[in-house]
């Protein structure tokens, strides 16, 4: 009887080998490859069609690509600051759909800009993008109307100074 | 003596189990179990083999073994002589050169899990360009676009945002698994 019962043990044990071998398999798919950081499809649009100039994580060479870090959302304070966003040239030019640059603009200016976006801003949706970026501005001098937009966001919205920084001789010399 | 009704609980389970199972029935069962197990594709390795076929050229040929070869899998959209051959790593430049902070960003497809993931193409500036082999003179497309489009540009010498815009070679840095 004992030899029976033992039978019967191993019987229920018959898929054990089974689990082992498909455990082993992943575990050795897992150890084999670095941990490598898995990206959220925005994130990945955001890397592809920005995060090239302004970095993975906003910042760059601050004077030559603005930093976006706990910044970008402090445009959202002026309507011409949230329109100037999307109406920017490389993005309004970008091959994203409307849908996507939504969420790739949300991402950079909620996400990104850290707590900068002014409490409870809307998040951009494909319509106000699409309408957006069909009036880029391509025919102003760009630094300037940036800096416009910049000097009145610090001198009448709390922005910090930071906001300047762009367009300052990027090499410093 | 009383027998504990737990004991009689496992005792009817185990007469139950041997009433509908045999030794042979086991090695019937696991052999089974072997021969059907390819079927499913349930581990990650038969999901990789299910995954689309490779797109271009250099999908077709790309190696994850020497990263001194312009065929290494993170070089698919690649221009230039690489760091590897540099005293440099794949995703390191060689002593006395900078990593640029910008760079033009795209995606390779790894060979082994056959899976797309974003690479960071940056140079390394501030020495007289490397004078490496021919064979480590690469010219990587993949998803590169026309200079109109100079985010996604390989030609580009992405050094101008350095103190040195002198290019002294490339590298390509793992920057995550495309979602």
């Amino acid at each position: 009887m004992a030899r029976t019962r033992w039978v019967d043990v191993f019987a229920q044990l018959q898929w054990a080998p089974l689990v082992a071998v498909a455990f082993g398999m992943v575990l050795a798919a897992d150890l084999k490859s670095e941990p490598v950081k898995s990206l959220r499809p925005v994130q990945g649009d955001y890397l592809l069609n920005c995060g090239g100039c302004h970095g993975f994580n906003g910042v760059s060479n601050a004077k030559l690509v603005p930093s976006l870090k706990d910044l970008v959302g402090y445009y959202l304070r002026t309507p011409e600051g949230r329109a100037y966003l999307p109406r920017l040239p490389n993005v309004a030019f970008s091959t994203l759909s409307d849908q996507k640059l939504a969420a790739v603009l949300n991402y950079v200016v909620f996400e990104i800009g850290g707590n900068s976006a002014p409490v409870g801003a809307k998040p951009y949706d494909a319509a106000e993008v699409g309408r957006w970026r069909k009036q880029p501005l391509n025919e102003v001098v760009l630094s300037q109307y940036r800096l416009q937009l910049v000097e009145n966001l610090i001198s009448q919205h709390q922005a910090p100074a930071e906001l300047r920084v762009y367009g300052e001789d990027p090499l410093g010399n | 003596m009383r027998k504990s009704s737990f004991d009689e609980l496992s005792e009817r389970l185990t007469r139950r189990l041997a009433g509908y199972s045999s030794r042979r029935g086991f090695i019937a069962r696991l052999g089974m179990a072997l021969a059907a197990a390819p079927l499913f594709p349930l581990l990650p390795v038969a999901r990789a083999s299910a995954a689309e076929p490779p797109k271009t050229d250099f999908e077709r040929n790309a190696q994850v073994k020497d990263e001194t070869k312009c065929s290494y899998w993170k070089y698919c959209g690649s221009d230039g002589v690489l760091c590897s051959c540099c005293g440099g790593g794949s995703h390191t430049c060689p002593p006395g050169a900078e990593p640029s902070p910008i760079s033009w960003i795209g995606t390779c497809v790894n060979p082994e899990d056959k899976r797309s993931y974003v690479i960071a193409y940056r140079d390394c500036c501030g020495k007289p360009v490397c004078t490496a082999g021919k064979s480590c003179w690469c010219d990587g497309t993949d998803r590169d676009l026309p200079t109109y489009r100079s985010s996604l540009n390989n030609d580009i010498i992405w050094c101008f945002g350095n103190a040195s815009a002198t290019y002294h070679c490339s590298t390509a840095a793992l920057v995550g698994l495309a979602g």
